[in-house]
């Protein structure tokens, strides 16, 4: 299965240019034989939006741009970030993943950043759900940005079967590092180098780059393979499509070895954890 | 409190070419007293937009053969950016001459603005995009005249503290004498930035550090060495300049206003 990633910089509140920026870089990794393509968070609108979520918020059934996005992926499959307005006047910051001209699966963002440099609960609604679905090569989990830190919810979609976990996400450098790039970009890896080992699973992190209101998105979008081996990386702030061939082999040669997936019990982590949920309530 | 110089280079660079392009400009200019931080700001100015398109505006107080002058210059050619020589005396005396003052402070502050009122009419005239030199030191004790200096469409520097700046134009190339020159605002002669504040720029960013980035208590940043009396005078200048860094406010007394509910991106549509 090949995978591309989109690091893009998308156009902030502009649906046209950013569909423009799409079909551009979807011929690219058809060019590239890509069975899938991989957008940043929010890639159709842009991050820093605020009160325009109102105005560039769609509703992916009836919107004739979203009409000729899943037109795109007849040929490729496709996963990209927009604001949808699933009900009227609610709207969620939403990943959709695109196949045959259909929408195949919806995730919307659990974690909504709120703090410091952060808004995102003063805009949008949080999704409730991590729920892997059959993609055409295996079964894959989809999460937004913030999500991704959350080692409960990588955890949800290694319970639910995932071979496959696909992170789009819009993350801002912070700090610097002697490595180059920003010191926050390690913070990712970590995550996608323990979430793919402990789970089994590949991990595809696909961030943005670019500026908006003068933050700089940290680029560095990577995949790890089942066994914790980073086998793709994009460079810092240039924006670049990377290819990666995953083997799903792979996801059982390592649970073979490593039987993580075998030995879970999520039966007694969720007794346990009903347990200090009701103990800790106020 | 290191910097990955090559890496900030990168990046500020990349900023500078984004944002004039998402506003349709090529060019860029910068008020260039001479010092280490309009130099930077050239310095990497031109790297992102190519030195033809940055115009460097040299705008002293009568004295338009100084040193700090002859500093400029030398940055420019060196750069290869176009420049001009403004003296803004006339404008700055004319109406001192109707208001006389000895506060060096009024006539320093009214010189600030006097210089963001040409850059501002260069921006319309050349149609350049003005780049903004003011640090992270300068921004978070104040220490800069409020739609003055610290007036620009755009600002590469203003997440670089004073000592970090050095840092980084060691490694852009900057000469070697402007690193060594002492940091003045040039609100009268012989004034120097540290002689007014009474601290080293050190000192003073390393106490920054710690409050902000940090996010240390004063208590704490005093138990890790600094001068009680030097941490409590960085947190006083801190608290009472906030607002330079704020749009003033507006009296909300309708259901959506600017500013309070009224809520688009700078960046908006770009």
């Amino acid at each position: 299965m090949r995978i591309s990633l989109a690091q893009v910089s998308p156009r902030l509140g502009d649906l046209q240019k950013n569909f423009e920026l799409h079909r551009y870089f979807i011929q690219k990794a058809k060019k590239k034989k890509a069975d899938l393509i991989v957008f940043p968070e929010l890639s159709l609108t842009g991050y820093t939006l605020m009160d325009m979520v109102q105005e560039v918020g769609l509703n992916p059934a009836e919107d004739p741009l979203f009409k000729r996005l899943k037109a795109l992926s007849r040929e490729i499959d496709i996963i990209l970030g927009f604001v949808e307005e699933k009900e009227p006047g609610l709207f969620y910051n939403s990943a959709a993943y695109l196949s045959k001209g259909q929408i195949l699966h919806i995730h919307r963002k659990v974690f909504l950043p709120t703090y410091g440099m952060f808004e995102e609960g003063k805009f949008f609604a949080p999704g409730k759900n991590f729920r892997p679905f059959a993609a055409s090569f295996g079964k894959t989990g989809l999460m937004i940005c913030r999500d991704f830190l959350s080692f409960g919810a990588g955890y949800l979609l290694f319970v639910g079967g995932a071979e496959v976990i696909i992170i789009i996400s819009a993350a801002p450098g912070r700090g610097f590092s002697d490595e180059g790039g920003f010191a926050t970009s390690r913070m990712w890896e970590l995550m996608g180098e323990a979430l793919s080992f402990f789970s089994s699973s590949f991990v595809v992190y696909a961030n943005r780059v670019g500026f908006e209101d003068g933050k700089a998105f940290a680029g560095g979008s990577f995949v790890y393979n089942p066994l914790g081996h980073l086998i793709a990386k994009a460079p810092a702030v240039d924006e670049q499509m990377i290819i990666a061939d995953l083997d799903l082999e792979e996801v059982r040669s390592a649970r073979k070895k490593w039987p993580f997936k075998r030995d879970d019990r999520p039966e007694l982590l969720l007794q346990a954890l009903q347990r200090i949920v009701h103990e800790d309530e106020d | 409190m290191k910097i990955n110089s090559p890496f900030v280079e990168k990046v500020l660079c990349a900023f500078i070419k984004e944002e004039l392009s998402k506003f349709h400009y090529s060019k860029g200019i910068i008020g260039l007293s001479g010092g280490l931080d309009s130099s930077v700001c050239a310095f990497l100015a031109a790297k992102a937009l190519g030195p033809k398109n940055v115009l460097g505006l040299i705008l002293p107080y009568r004295e338009t053969f100084s040193e700090d002058v002859k500093d400029a210059r030398s940055v420019a050619r060196r750069l290869g950016i176009h420049l001009r020589l403004i003296d803004i005396a006339p404008m700055v005396d004319t109406y001192f001459s109707r208001f006389p003052t000895r506060d060096k402070v009024r006539i320093g502050n009214k010189m600030a603005r006097e210089r963001m009122s040409i850059l501002y009419d260069f921006s319309a005239r050349e149609k350049a995009l003005i780049l903004g030199t003011s640090n992270k030191t300068e921004l978070l004790i104040g220490y800069g005249t409020i739609h003055g200096d610290m007036a620009c469409a755009i600002n590469p520097l203003g997440d670089l503290y004073k000592t970090q700046i050095r840092e980084l134009a060691a490694y852009l190339g900057v000469p070697e004498k402007l690193l060594a020159k002492k940091p003045t605002a040039g609100l009268w002669p012989g004034q120097t930035d540290e002689g007014e504040i009474g601290l080293s720029y050190e000192e003073v960013d390393q106490i920054l550090f710690q409050l902000v980035d940090s996010r240390q208590t004063p208590e704490a940043a005093v138990a890790t060495g600094f001068a009680r009396e030097s941490v409590e005078k960085i947190v006083s200048l801190i608290r009472n300049s906030e607002f330079k860094r704020k749009m003033p406010p507006i009296a909300k007394i309708s259901s959506r206003t600017v500013g309070h509910d009224f809520l688009y991106p700078y960046d908006r549509n770009r």
